[in-house]
């Protein structure tokens, strides 16, 4: 059973990467209530900032790290203010909300295609730091996806509880209505929360070009995976999406090491099914 | 029915009455139309996935139409290429085909490069009775493609067993995993490897298909790391064998690597750096000419001449030499092509082909990777 540290290795990296995805998915969700496409695209749009600030400018890692990040959080943001809020103003359903999301989403993708080709792109050529754990071999980018699926769900917790902003969150996802009656305003909080969630997404999507490498076509998959993590969580919760991360990579790696490789998204799928027929409401119940 | 919906109704049907009627018109118009240049497309992987492949032979292209037009052109008509990118997939080869037949009435289809492309276009091609010339799929199962579909490139059936002779032979490595991406390419190879592997006495110790758009194959390789081979045999195209090399070599594995035609793609050596040293690979041996390298050269600035590179521009020249003699017509083009011998190519000394379409022969040889360039193993 030498292969099974590397195994579990494998899980905790693809259940991190899915982990921060859902959490900024649910985060996003639990506000707006709607099936945000967009999210995936803003990854994607994030990633391929980070390629040019560090890969062409040749910007310091930390520096061209922190603008993509803050680019793809202004992005989110005009998005929110000059497509779902003039939507959400006409009391619209959400599908005409996800119908217009997945319209963003398309001219999101072909703009970076158009602007970067649909080449695949890695970041940096140069070999990156590795570690031996257990008879577990990982880089420090799997470090790095692992802490930052940690430090965003503890961060994103606490900002929630012990800040007036991230209160005004949570009200504004208990009810809407009553949060603008008892003088939240709504509208600059749900703003907000949309650019958190925009810098979360383009962070997942900067982990996975340093992991393997970008692709304009990317975000749709990744969005996926993402939202399964959150479904089988518990849809909108912050611990359900954590744990559904996880849960998604275990059964994923084991369940393709078990089957084989090509069954890995059905397995994902097949998953995401059995959740929905057994406990559809995910492992953590919102209450 | 509203006063609106009536309006918006009967301007439909108008429109559809124009459309049908120009279709009819413009159909007959390009059988007279016998003087203007004649319309050729060109499918390959301008991005994405073999994109390198795909660029260099459209470099051989370019080349190959611009000597044919300085020397007269067909009977005094000048080629004209559309080129339109396939991007190594299905969906996007069919819809180039579906533009370059219905849109731009092509008189041939020159591609697709890789397998899946070829297949997706077959259909749109026999069923517009047009030929469609592949000059770089190897998958077995184009070989019954249809009675309009050619290729100057040898199908897989010699590519899969070259391979297993090789490795078995040559190399003495007698206990083998195989991890192939699921194309039809890679199926399409792995299917006569293991046969014929199995078949001279070796021993497939483990299989492992993953899918083309996935990039993280720590668990396949942590599977086949675990189950001790001599050798992976690694059937992938460019992006999953960039990443796979280097996550193999992040788990540690040391075990020899032999990949298929797609791995003569020098962004894979560049991409994957270190991890793709040693690496080796089978790939058509093709008699390039000094002259034709030297065009290459002159046309792209590099000394790379890649896998699809001499077929494509074989393919221009044998198509030319078809037209010259029977013209535009696509079926009196495809009863010619079965009749046809080209001598002198660059891809093959002879080419000929057999009664489904298909390359007679093949020659292979072994590349493999030392310092970030891929050489002929002696």
């Amino acid at each position: 059973m030498s292969f099974l540290p590397q195994l579990i290795a494998n899980s905790i990296i693809s259940g991190s990467l899915y982990a921060i995805i859902a959490i900024g998915f649910a985060f996003l969700y639990d506000s707006v209530k709607f099936f945000d496409l967009a999210y995936g695209g803003v990854a994607v749009v994030g990633s391929y900032l980070f390629y040019y600030f560090f890969s062409e400018l040749h910007l310091p890692l930390i520096f061209a790290l922190v603008l993509a990040l803050l680019a793809s959080s202004a992005l989110a943001y005009v998005l929110y203010k000059s497509v779902y809020e003039h939507i959400r103003k006409k009391k619209a359903s959400k599908l005409v909300l996800l119908i217009a999301s997945l319209g963003v989403f398309t001219v999101l993708q072909s703009l970076i295609a158009i602007f970067f080709t649909s080449e695949f792109r890695t970041f940096t050529s140069a070999s990156v730091q590795e570690f031996t754990l257990l008879n577990a071999s990982f880089t420090i980018v799997h470090l790095a996806m692992l802490a930052s699926a940690l430090i965003i769900f503890t961060g994103l917790m606490l900002f929630r509880k012990y800040t007036s902003l991230g209160r005004a969150i949570v009200a504004v996802s208990d009810d809407e209505e009553v949060s603008k009656i008892v003088g939240i305003n709504t509208k600059r909080v749900v703003g907000y929360v949309f650019a958190i969630s925009g810098a979360i997404s383009a962070l997942s999507g900067i982990l996975v070009g340093f992991d393997t490498g970008i692709q304009p076509t990317m975000g749709l998959i990744l969005m996926l995976k993402g939202v399964i993590a959150a479904i089988i969580g518990g849809f909108g919760t912050l611990p359900g999406a954590l744990l559904g991360g996880y849960l998604l990579g275990f059964v994923e790696n084991f369940g393709s090491f078990a089957i084989g490789g090509e069954w890995k998204d059905a397995i994902a799928f097949v998953l995401l099914i059995l959740f929905l027929i057994i406990r559809p409401k995910g492992i953590i119940k919102r209450n | 029915m509203t006063k609106t919906g009536k309006i918006i109704a009967g301007v439909i049907v108008v429109l559809l009455v124009i459309w049908g009627v120009s279709m009819i018109s413009s159909k007959s118009g390009t059988t007279t139309n016998e003087t203007g240049p004649i319309k050729v497309g060109f499918v390959g992987p301008l991005t994405g996935d073999g994109a390198a492949l795909g660029e260099n032979a459209q470099a051989a292209v370019e080349l190959a139409v611009s000597e044919v037009n300085a020397a007269g052109g067909i009977n005094g008509r000048q080629l004209q290429f559309i080129y339109e990118d396939g991007k190594c997939n299905g969906a996007d080869a069919a819809s180039a085909a579906n533009k370059l037949l219905n849109a731009d009435k092509v008189s041939l289809i020159i591609g697709g490069a890789c397998s899946g492309e070829t297949s997706a276009m077959a259909g749109a091609a026999e069923q517009a009775k047009t030929v469609l010339f592949s000059y770089c799929s190897s998958a077995p199962t184009i070989t019954n493609a249809g009675d309009y579909i050619f290729r100057d490139y040898p199908s897989d059936t010699f590519q899969g067993s070259f391979a297993a002779n090789y490795i078995y032979n040559k190399l003495g490595k007698k206990n083998v995993a195989v991890l192939y991406v699921k194309t039809d390419w890679g199926t399409g190879i792995k299917d006569v490897f293991d046969d014929s592997f199995t078949k001279l006495g070796g021993k497939v110790a483990i299989e492992e298909g993953f899918d083309q758009t996935t990039k993280d194959l720590r668990t396949e390789l942590t599977k086949i790391k675990a189950a001790n081979p001599d050798l992976i045999y690694f059937l992938g195209y460019t992006e999953e064998s960039v990443t796979g090399l280097k996550q193999a070599a992040t788990l540690g594995i040391k075990t020899p690597m032999f990949g298929g035609d797609a791995w003569d793609d020098p962004k894979i050596y560049d991409g994957a750096g270190a991890a793709a040293e040693g690496i080796m690979f089978s790939t058509v041996s093709a008699p390039l000419s000094d002259a034709f390298k030297a065009a290459m050269k002159q046309k792209t600035g590099s000394d790379e001449v890649l896998a699809c590179t001499p077929g494509a521009y074989d393919a221009v020249n044998i198509l030319s030499n078809v037209m010259k003699k029977v013209g535009t017509d696509s079926t009196a083009i495809k009863d010619e092509l079965y009749k046809t011998t080209y001598a002198n190519g660059v891809s093959s000394a002879n080419i000929s082909f057999d009664s489904n379409g298909d390359l007679v022969g093949a020659s292979y040889m072994v590349k493999q990777v030392t310092n970030g360039k891929a050489a002929e193993v002696k």
